[in-house]
């Protein structure tokens, strides 16, 4: 498990290869510590999520970097600038999805988006360009209050991008959106990250940073639990790959004396082995019991998250998460 | 575009789209207009010998202007908070000084529009109100004057967090400022520590130089007075919005 001294240390100088620099951020309420120390670097580029349960400290941490929140102590870079107090000549290089209610009232969704652009000083197209990029081009005569859920989403999302930023702040950009909307959603963030923009972006739904995020942080009571891309958090995360076999096929004994196996039993019709060398069991069962039916479960984001912050509630995870494929 | 005529012409939209506001904006103070206007037809104030509608129109007038730039500013503030539209201009490199002068803008715009209907209305016949030749006057006062209650609005705005905190703050102050600063009935028929003491109230000052320009009610010493009146009220509100003013409702 990647935990927070196993975060690996990073450099903090800004180079052209970083947009966001953070260094010790602290931020305190009262007597309790909202960020109690965070030190992180946003590359150029880079798809970078920040998890974490309600109260983690994502929101301030997010308002400190956007320059809407002043620090109690550390250093803030974005983009090479210092984003506190109001940076008006940072603003227009950053967007920042609000929420979907900040819409100028009786307008047409264009007309909100022309006027966000001209706040922003940006053409007059901009605001056609951005409905065509998130899929509004059809919406852009209705009124922003007669606009469904998942398009109020979207229009929020086009605020952000209309004046076409290097960085993109997006705050759980496909809450309100059903399963269609938001793997359309998820095309349109991909071509965000493909046309070289810096994305940081807070979410509840792991499966969806583990998708679409190259690292993500997991902040659990104001500080880093982990930070890592999610391919090597999940795989240091040492959650034992589960094989299952179709019961009868194979004895738990012989499951048992293959070199890797760590346990083996019926659970369900199924013959389970968990094992954290899958590659060498699978063949080794493709021996014994060829692999027709054989499933394989491994271990996701999900588990990662939830042992990093459940373990702090005393609550681990059960497993049920897991991502089950056929072998 | 700029930012603020994108502000301006969006803020224009939105008014001219809403039946409510039009009518709370124009229709509302016209009805207390010809109720009033009508009840006192033809008839004259005993202690000053003049017609009630000079008394009225300017009366009613002044109240109107005054009640929209207050509402306006403040339901508009209140909503754009409320919905993180503030937080969102915020985030643009926009000025707060674009956003509140294309705010300022529409109230002077929405004030001039009123005038004329209302004085037009207190022409007709009916009502017989007659214009003195100092007319064209009223207009700087009621700019005075929508500057003034602008900066109450935005106070206001910036205290209440929803729609109905708007309302009662708005009207609580504005209600019993109309009747005690002679709005609605001559401030001769009020009692004298009354016409003294509602010196304190900026719209006795809307009142009293916009009836001075329209009606000859007063001289120019009282348009000017009243002016004056009217610009100390915006240094002190002007000053508290400074203090009161908010990007976002979360702490």
């Amino acid at each position: 498990m990647t935990d927070a001294t196993a975060v690996p240390a990073e450099r903090h100088e800004a180079t052209e290869q970083t947009t966001i620099v953070i260094e010790e951020i602290r931020k305190r309420y009262g007597d309790r510590d909202a960020v109690a120390g965070v030190s992180l670097q946003v590359r150029r580029g880079e798809f970078f999520g920040l998890l974490g349960p309600n109260g983690a400290g994502k929101t301030t941490l997010v308002e400190i970097m956007e320059g809407l929140r002043e620090a109690d102590s550390g250093k803030v870079t974005v983009l090479g600038q210092q984003p506190w107090p109001r940076n008006v000549a940072l603003l227009p290089r950053m967007g920042v999805q609000t929420q979907s209610s900040a819409f100028f009232v009786r307008q047409t969704a264009r007309e909100h988006l022309t006027t966000v652009a001209a706040l922003f000083g940006a053409g007059h197209d901009a605001a056609d360009s951005a409905l065509a990029d998130v899929g509004l081009t059809g919406q852009r005569d209705v009124m922003v209050e007669n606009l469904s859920g998942g398009q109020r989403q979207r229009l929020a999302i086009a605020s952000a991008l209309v004046h076409g930023p290097e960085l993109i702040f997006l705050d759980e950009p496909t809450a309100a959106l059903d399963p269609q909307a938001r793997r359309d959603l998820w095309e349109v963030l991909r071509g965000l990250k493909r046309q070289g923009r810096t994305i940081v972006y807070t979410t509840h739904h792991l499966d969806e940073a583990e998708a679409l995020c190259d690292r993500v942080a997991i902040l659990v009571d104001g500080r880093i639990a982990a930070l890592d891309s999610p391919h090597n958090l999940v795989s240091s995360a040492g959650v034992p790959t589960r094989l299952m076999i179709p019961e009868g096929r194979l004895s738990p004994e012989d499951a048992l004396a293959i070199e890797g196996v760590d346990s083996a039993e019926l659970q369900g019709g199924s013959l389970v082995l968990e094992t954290r060398v899958s590659g060498q069991v699978l063949t080794a069962v493709d021996k014994l019991a060829g692999l027709n039916d054989v499933q394989t479960r491994t271990a996701t984001l999900e588990d990662v998250y939830l042992e990093l912050t459940g373990s702090l509630a005393g609550t681990g995870q059960d497993g049920d998460n897991d991502t089950e494929q056929q072998a | 575009m700029s930012a603020y005529a994108a502000l301006t012409g969006a803020g224009f939209r939105a008014q001219v789209r809403d039946k409510a506001t039009l009518f709370f904006t124009f229709a509302f103070p016209l009805i207390f207009l010809v109720v009033f206007g009508l009840i006192f037809s033809g008839q004259d104030v005993k202690a000053s010998g003049r017609p009630y509608i000079s008394y009225i129109a300017p009366g009613v007038m002044s109240w109107g202007v005054a009640n929209a730039a207050v509402f306006s500013v403040a339901f508009t503030l209140m909503q754009w908070r409320r919905d993180d539209l503030l937080r969102l201009i915020r985030m643009t490199p926009t000025r707060l000084p674009a956003v509140l002068g294309s705010r300022y803008v529409l109230a002077l715009g929405v004030g001039v529009v009123q005038a004329v209907l209302f004085v037009g209305i207190a022409l007709l016949p009916p009502f017989g109100l007659e214009l003195k030749s100092s007319w064209p006057l009223a207009l700087p006062v009621l700019v005075f004057g929508i500057t003034a209650f602008l900066t109450i609005g935005v106070v206001i705005g910036s205290l209440a967090d929803t729609p109905e905190a708007v309302a009662a703050i708005a009207n609580c102050l504005m209600v019993p400022m109309a009747f005690l600063s002679g709005s609605f009935m001559p401030m001769d028929m009020l009692p004298d520590w009354l016409q003294t003491g509602s010196r304190i109230l900026p719209l006795r000052y809307l009142n009293d130089a916009v009836s001075a320009a329209l009606s000859g009610r007063g001289d120019m010493g009282d348009i000017v007075l009243g002016c004056g009146g009217l610009v100390v009220f915006t240094v002190i509100f002007g000053a508290v919005s400074l203090k009161t003013f908010r990007w976002s409702n979360r702490a």
